[in-house]
């Protein structure tokens, strides 16, 4: 008999930004909407202002960043990432991404369904002028698709759906 | 897409055969930030790519501004710049990049422009007149003054028409422990400050030429010519150059996505090298074919591509 594992986390940070490259802007709350994208922000389908938006997929209607990941590359590397650098939409708190592909979970009152794990782009050590390329492989975050929408607010939860 | 996107906000004459334009965000979103001394490459028609200081201040987020000397005898960028565009036009730049930077250990600048080569200066001061820093701007001119609503404070202005280029040692004062001295304009005046500071300890004098040398370069890369086998066409590289650009400018397609080696997008077979692979996505016996064209260099003198 498998334990699956139980988890409850935090919303801790939302970010948008309009295009690729430009500063991420720090959200008091977002708006999802199912099939499409976050509202405002460079992949909601019919914006394409995102660094791949010529090669769409479901995955990058929404991105998460773990917090933990940022002490660790603190830690690791003693490089300090912002929760508006690593260019996910939302830093999550007590949330295991990486066990999450291919999983449904409830973020707030919306339901998502992570396609893949996300990878790190050389394009972010540009903007930053930070060496974090290295530091972010493997852990990078975690693309989801948005199955049922709503509005995402700072510290609401994140849990199994 | 590879540029930001800007929009022609505002353009003004600012000195002798200058025009200043203000670059702003379509929906005015802050730009990405810069760091004092930093410069962006301005995407022209034509393929035209030309590299311009930012000249307004760091913390002001929303706009970029860039100061454009007509050259007569130049390229064409600087004539599209001053003729070519209007307000509302879109403007496709890179991101900011700074190779003349300010020293962070120095507890005193000294700044010698010619002419046009204010401009990085300009943000410099910005920054160094907002956090309480000790400097101050030599301008040489021969015409009016460039630039003169932007210039900060602690300028010094030299009429070189006048009174001709004045002793660069005298105006420098050192070599002295904290003290750091910048020189960017015309070659003859860069080679005047680099003859005045030749006996200065290593890093105390920092010279900017126009033309920025690449990006990240690979200490050991080496020139090579570039092959696409099926279409016949070659390219010689310099050394350092990235690969994934110039089989593109040969015409041929590749996909890309990290562009840092990891992603797998952008395999490519190659049948003579041999590469030198800086990825970290190919197995041994797959770099015995193949290659990931967004970090790949070359070992040999000629790199040909199965494209
Ligand atoms: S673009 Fe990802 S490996 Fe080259």
């Amino acid at each position: 008999m498998s334990v699956s594992p139980t988890w409850l986390g935090t919303v801790a940070h939302l970010h948008i930004t309009a295009r690729a490259f430009l500063p991420m802007r720090g959200m008091p709350a977002i708006e999802l909407v199912a099939g499409q994208g976050i509202r405002g922000d460079r992949y909601m389908i019919g914006t394409e202002e995102g660094f791949y938006s010529a090669k769409p997929e479901a995955g990058r209607q929404i991105t998460l960043f773990e917090e933990e990941a940022l002490e660790c590359i603190r830690r690791d590397h003693g490089i300090t990432l912002l929760p508006e650098e690593h260019r996910r939409n939302v830093t999550t708190r007590g949330v295991p991404l990486t066990h999450l592909v291919g999983r449904q979970f409830r973020l707030g009152d919306c339901l998502l369904e992570a396609t893949r794990l996300s990878i790190p782009c050389r394009h972010i050590e540009e903007i930053l002028e930070k060496p974090v390329f290295d530091p972010m492989i493997n852990r990078s975050g975690l693309n989801c698709c948005i199955l049922e929408g709503g509005t995402v607010r700072l510290g609401d939860a994140i849990r199994p759906a | 897409m590879r540029h930001i996107r800007t929009v022609l906000r505002a353009a003004e004459p600012a000195g002798p055969a200058i025009r200043l334009l203000t670059l702003m965000d379509p929906d005015g979103w802050p730009l990405p930030k810069f760091r004092p001394g930093a410069h962006v490459d301005l995407h022209l028609p034509e393929d035209r790519v030309r590299a311009y200081s930012l000249c307004g201040d760091p913390a002001q987020q929303d706009r970029w501004l860039v100061a454009v000397k007509r050259e007569a005898t130049g390229r064409g960028g600087s004539a599209f710049l001053h003729d070519g565009l209007a307000v509302g036009d879109a403007v496709a730049a890179s991101l900011p990049r700074c190779t003349f930077p300010l020293a962070p250990d120095a507890m005193r600048h000294v700044f010698v422009a010619g002419g046009i080569g204010v401009t990085p200066f300009l943000s410099m001061a910005a920054a160094l007149d907002r956090g309480g820093g000790d400097y101050v701007l030599h301008l040489l001119h021969r015409d009016a003054v460039p630039l003169p609503a932007l210039l900060p404070r602690a300028t010094v202005l030299h009429d070189t028409a006048a009174a001709g280029r004045p002793a660069l040692a005298a105006l420098l004062g050192g070599p002295a422990p904290g003290l750091h001295a910048y020189c960017c304009g015309p070659p003859g005046l860069i080679a005047a400050f680099e003859a005045a500071t030749a006996h200065w300890p290593g890093g105390q004098a920092h010279v900017e030429h126009f033309v920025p040398p690449p990006l990240l370069p690979d200490p050991e890369a080496r020139p090579f010519t570039l092959v696409l086998a099926r279409s016949g066409r070659s390219l010689d590289l310099p050394a350092g150059a990235p690969l994934l650009p110039a089989i593109r400018a040969l015409g041929a397609e590749v996909e890309a996505s990290c562009e840092g080696g990891i992603c797998g997008a952008c395999r490519v077979r190659w049948l003579e090298g041999p590469p030198i692979h800086r990825d970290r996505v190919l197995r041994p016996e797959e770099r015995a074919t193949d290659l990931m064209a967004c970090v790949a260099g070359c070992a040999g003198p000629r790199l040909v591509l199965d494209l």
